[in-house]
């Protein structure tokens, strides 16, 4: 067998008191797709950042190629021959596709600081020409898609055969976090393509589609790499359990705890909603303590009707109603007033304000009830929020610690006691509530859920996967183009199948 | 345990250091109160205050308190706050809690009006002794209880707006046009000046004014809206009114782009050298001078006499206490006085002190 | 849409409102007036340019004009020394205003100090320098071929004229074709992403930083021959109205967008509407609300594409 062309060895590094890489080992061959999949915190994100200089490693090595080299910065990888596509996108939104694929390593495209743009065009297009990327080169970066954006990020980490005159390793971190089910399609179509050019290193924490693009899976927990599969030949299950290190299976949905709400009185309802250019007279209902789930693909109104329901956006006909009585809100603060709640899909931006303590986050929206008349009852805001901290169990070091601190379940949860703490909550809106989420945050997350649909709270959720929204919803509204495509009933005893749902979403 | 006792002992020294300085500043006001000649002229500290030396003019006032320092053998302080309010009364207490402020004579020229009243309290209850220049609110008099606010002087912005305008009318022949460039209209200054203007041209029926914009007293400022005004008026532009030289520079300017130097007459406020030496060119009409290195010696001069016992603060009648002082009309055939100003000793000898008030304010 | 026209299309506006209201608007020699007082302005906002593209702020154009136009006053012919270094002398107050930009550049960079408080420190360090050079008495050029210069005209413009359209060209040509140009940009969309590329953000912000004081050096210089005497206050609130300008042409402070034009079209909004209030007999004591309401709507009008209940704005 050839000599591999990435060889990681017992690479370790510790922080203070936490190990995050206690020891990995892999190796990618030529032209192979090997999966790197764990749990959120096992240790897949130092990895990476090692591997293109982003991290010190404290001890082990990193080969390339059988040479040892110690990586000092993403530029000084690249020149070695590692590239990676960032989970959150890299490219610079206000300047041309050809000037981000050749950023930083222009070469003769500029020439004693003046820029050759037909140069640089035509050598950004060979580029685009290897995964096929139809992209102008010259159009401006932020009016591509999303996944436009992403085969140019592939394009700019390919760029790097230029300059090392030797096939990269391509390093794709969760590369499928921010598309559409279609989109990942794309994206696979292109790794296999990708792989004629370099060697590629997809890290994901989604089993089944490590399984789907692989050829060899590592499993990531804790740090250390404790097992090499082949897809294929490998249980599912078995799998998972290694991944957690305990059984998964089970009630993951905490499906049993779903209750009947088919005699209870209708709380939201939404009338013949429309909002310009995104969707068109959409109606449904949502009773007492049911959970409606939301589906569609991009771009069919699901994402742009919840936060119009919150008052993020204007309609522009239709209205919708809480127990009968129609409401017009005009800012979400009105809708916060009427008790609803809303969990955005941006954690890291919408959801939390990252520089203030989880108790302050926690009060933001209500803040009127810690206060006396002007003043912050700070006590009473302790008290509160300690409460909610302790039933919701978020694991922190006290509440007065800043919520960036916290993982990211541990966040959301934090997110989710903001809207119990009013004890008025009526209807709640999550938008992707489990979005980069670890299974075990993930199940605790919906067994809240399930909590508060007990209490009657009336839910839309808009779910990560179908899988997701079939198994937490009462019933499921399809949307597709901006209407109502269909409504399937999700009932404990006969969830209805994703393919059900898929055919009515596309 | 250790780091305790340190810093109990440093709260200890500190109210001991804090209860002394009470004391010591009750002594010192007391002493102050009953005393007018307490110290011996060699111990006496000079302190001038303005906001910056960049202006020709406070500049010209530090120089002034600097040459009368000299010839008494002391050394002026020279204090500058770049016209921030804060920091002028920061300064001043400064100086008050270092030296000897029984032996202290301030000339400050307040920021703004509402900054003199903190000053005069802060030098009151330390015993120094102060003369303020140009802003003071109206209903604020030293003769109310203060005996260490010797005098406050400022200076008719209606007498010299008036001065200019009726130089540059005679020069004019009583016949034309002016356009005028008022200073930042929110302040005094500007409105006295213009009001001076306006005094002028009821006189002179002859004279109209065509426009008036204001300038900020900016010198490019001035130098734009005078090439725009020109394009609006042309020709019949006869003369420029400023209400400070440095616009009066910046109409110059304009007039020797547009090839009318010396066709249109310019007249200009504070006597700048640059604009006293275009007066002796004959490219600019008249300015007025409030003398500035007398301003700069006349408020330490007051403060020696007092301190010295040659001068009895609280037996001054009112009119030498809050008053306009005499400012000098300067025109072709004075300038050469004014090119390099300077002071006359004679002018701070004690018993000249009061010669140039001119009339109350009011 | 908007956001790329409205700046032009207010700037016609201005011109044709002005136009019909009066008559001496539209003459040549108006066309002159407006050309040359914006010539300044239009070379010290160019040099902006490039540093809000970056993202940061420069708050030194007060001092570092106050500077080179002290020493450029001293060093031509002058009422002061018997210095004449003629064009050398421009040259050398240019790279007077080159070493305070480098200085903002350096401090920021290196000592990772907001531009807002560098920049603002390092004008009080011109200001301070300018004060030592004017000593009390100001400098005059003393030279009558200067003024000539300043006050000669060319194709029926006056030279400094063009002078600030040399310079907005070159500021074009460096804006779209040179590394400082494009990188400027790139680091004010996503600074963190430009470093993680490999790009020396450190080094581009830093020759940014330059290029604007070289250009605040240099007007400082023109003004000075415009006036004929080195005074402190030579920059005195070109600070704001750059800002101003540049914003209300449409070069964002939050960095990466607009440029060199759009930043001209504002300084030539910002400079017709001050002709145009005095020309159409615009009350002085209203005047300062007039532009300020203009100004405001000019702004509203062509960001209203990007407004959105959710947005946020700082």
């Amino acid at each position: 067998m050839s000599v591999p062309v990435l060889n990681v060895v017992d690479l370790k590094k510790r922080y203070a008191e936490t190990t995050a890489l206690g020891g990995v080992t892999f190796e990618v061959r030529p032209h192979e797709v090997v999966g790197l999949i764990g749990e959120n915190g096992a240790g897949k994100s130092t990895l990476l950042k090692s591997l293109v200089g982003l991290v010190q490693p404290d001890s082990g090595r990193i080969e390339l190629r059988g040479n040892a080299v110690k990586l000092r910065s993403v530029a000084h990888a690249g020149s070695a021959g590692i590239g990676m596509v960032f989970q959150e996108q890299s490219l610079i939104p206000n300047v041309t596709v050809a000037e981000n694929i050749l950023l930083g390593a222009e070469g003769g495209a500029v020439r004693g600081g003046i820029y050759r743009w037909r140069e640089l065009a035509r050598r950004a297009q060979v580029q685009l020409d290897k995964i096929g990327c139809l992209v102008d080169p010259m159009a401006i970066t932020d009016t591509l898609s999303f996944a436009q954006r992403q085969l140019v990020e592939i394009a700019k980490v390919l760029a790097i055969e230029e300059r090392t005159h030797a096939e990269p390793v391509v390093l794709l971190d969760e590369p499928t976090s921010v598309l559409d089910s279609d989109e990942i399609e794309i994206l696979f179509a292109q790794i296999e393509r990708l792989r004629t050019h370099a060697s590629v290193v997809f890290v994901s924490h989604r089993l089944d589609e490590v399984m789907k693009v692989a050829d060899r899976v590592y499993v990531l927990r804790n740090g250390q790499t404790v097992g090499e599969f082949v897809p294929g030949q490998t249980d599912e299950a078995e799998l998972q359990r290694m991944m957690i290190g305990r059984d998964a299976q089970g009630s993951h949905y905490h499906e049993d705890a779903q209750v009947d709400v088919s005699a209870k009185p209708v709380r939201l309802r939404v009338s013949g909603v429309s909002l310009k250019g995104v969707c068109d007279a959409v109606s449904f209902d949502v009773r007492r303590g049911e959970v409606v789930g939301l589906a569609g693909v991009q771009g069919s109104g699901r994402e742009e009707l919840s936060r119009a329901l919150f008052g993020a956006e204007t309609l522009s006909s239709g209205h919708i109603s809480i127990e009968g009585e129609v409401k017009r809100f005009r800012s979400p603060r009105a809708a916060i007033a009427a008790g609803f709640g809303f969990v955005p899909a941006e954690r890291r931006r919408e959801g939390m304000v990252a520089t203030m303590t989880i108790a302050e986050n926690v009060t933001l929206p209500h803040i009127t009830t810690v206060c006396n008349g002007p003043f912050l009852d700070r006590p009473r805001e302790r008290r509160i929020v300690n409460d909610w901290v302790q039933k919701l169990r978020v694991k922190a070091p006290s509440i007065a610690a800043s919520i960036a601190t916290l993982s990211g379940g541990n966040q959301q949860k934090a997110v989710l006691a903001r809207w119990m703490v009013s004890g008025d909550l009526r209807v709640l809106i999550l938008d992707h509530p489990t979005r980069g989420l670890d299974v075990g945050a993930k199940s605790e997350v919906y067994k809240l859920i399930r909590t508060l649909s007990a209490t009657d709270v009336a839910i839309v959720l808009l779910a990560d996967s179908l899988e997701e929204t079939i198994a937490m919803s009462h019933r499921v509204i399809v949307m597709k183009d901006g209407k109502v495509s269909a409504e399937i009933p999700a009932p404990v005893s006969s969830k209805p199948s994703p393919l059900e749902i898929l055919e009515r979403m596309i | 345990m250790n780091t305790m006792t340190r810093s109990r002992r440093a709260i200890a020294l500190a109210t001991i250091a804090v209860s002394m300085a009470a004391l010591a500043g009750c002594s010192a006001s007391a002493v102050g109160s009953t005393s007018g000649a307490a110290c011996a002229p060699e111990d006496i500290k000079l302190i001038g205050q303005v906001r910056n030396e960049t202006n020709p003019y406070e500049k010209s006032w530090l120089d002034g308190g600097q040459e009368l320092a000299e010839s008494l053998d002391l050394e002026q302080k020279r204090l500058t706050y770049a016209g921030e309010s804060p920091k002028q009364l920061e300064q001043i207490r400064q100086e008050l809690s270092t030296g000897n402020p029984e032996c202290m004579v301030l000339n400050v020229l307040p920021n703004s009006d509402s900054d003199t009243t903190p000053i005069v309290k802060a030098v009151e209850e330390a015993g120094a002794h102060v003369v303020t220049q140009w802003n003071k609110p109206a209903d604020v008099h030293p003769w109310d209880g203060y005996d260490s606010w010797i005098a406050h002087i400022t200076y008719d912005g209606v007498d010299s707006g008036y001065q200019i305008a009726k130089a540059m009318f005679e020069s004019m022949g009583g016949e034309g046009n002016v356009i005028a460039l008022q200073g930042i209209l929110a302040t005094a200054a500007a409105k006295d000046r213009f009001a001076g203007l306006e005094l002028a041209l009821e006189e002179y029926p002859g004279i109209t004014l065509l426009d008036q914009q204001a300038a900020d007293f900016d010198r490019t400022k001035a130098f734009d809206i005078t090439k725009t005004l020109l394009t609006k008026y042309g020709a019949d532009v006869g003369g420029v009114w400023a209400a400070n030289d440095d616009m009066a520079l910046g109409a110059l300017k304009a007039l020797d782009a547009a090839g009318l130097a010396g066709e249109v007459k310019v007249v200009g406020i504070d006597a700048v050298p640059e604009a006293v030496q275009a007066i002796e060119d004959g490219a600019i009409t008249a300015t007025v001078s409030s003398d500035g290195p007398w301003q700069g010696g006349i408020g330490l001069a007051m403060g020696y006499c007092a301190l010295t016992g040659e001068l009895d603060v609280t037996a001054q009648p009112n009119k030498n206490r809050e008053f306009f002082a005499k400012q000098f009309l300067v025109t072709e055939d004075n300038a050469a006085d004014y090119l390099t100003p300077s002071i006359d000793l004679a002018d701070f000898d004690c018993a000249n002190v009061f010669n140039r008030v001119d009339k109350a304010l009011g | 849409m908007l956001g790329t026209y409205g700046p032009p299309a207010a700037l016609l506006a201005l011109c044709t409102a002005f136009s019909i209201a009066s008559p001496q608007f539209r003459t040549w020699t108006n066309l002159r007036n407006v050309l040359d007082s914006a010539s300044v302005l239009a070379v010290i906002t160019v040099g902006l340019t490039f540093v809000l593209l970056l993202g940061a702020i420069d708050l030194s154009i007060e001092g570092v004009m106050a500077a080179s136009g002290l020493s450029v006053a001293l060093l031509l012919a002058n009422n002061r020394n018997d210095v004449d270094l003629g064009f050398v002398a421009i040259i050398a107050a240019v790279a007077l205003g080159a070493c305070f930009g480098l200085a903002n550049g350096l401090l920021s960079t290196r000592l990772r100090i907001p531009s807002f408080m560098t920049t603002l420190g390092v004008s009080a360090i011109g200001i301070g320098v300018a004060t030592v050079l004017f000593g009390g008495i100001q400098p005059t050029i003393s030279s009558p071929a200067v003024a000539e210069w300043a006050n000669g005209q060319v194709l029926g413009l006056t030279r400094l004229t063009f002078v600030a359209a040399f310079v907005v060209v070159v500021g074009v040509l460096i804006q779209r074709y040179t590394r400082i140009g494009r990188y400027a940009r790139v680091i004010g969309g996503a600074e963190d992403l430009a470093a993680l590329s490999g790009v020396r953000v450190a080094r581009y912000k830093t020759l940014a930083f330059t290029l604007a004081g070289a250009l605040y050096g240099l007007g400082g210089v023109m003004v000075t021959i415009q006036l004929g005497s080195g005074i402190v206050a030579a920059g005195a609130g070109q600070n704001f109205t750059a800002i101003t300008a540049a914003v209300v042409g449409g070069t964002l402070l939050s960095g990466g967008r607009g440029g060199v034009i759009q930043s001209v079209v504002g300084v030539l909004i910002v400079t017709v509407l001050a002709n145009g209030l005095v020309l159409i007999g615009v009350s002085p004591y209203v005047q300062k609300a007039v532009q300020g309401i203009i100004v405001v709507a000019a702004v509203a009008i062509t960001t209203w594409p990007l407004r959105e209940r959710m947005r946020v704005v700082k």
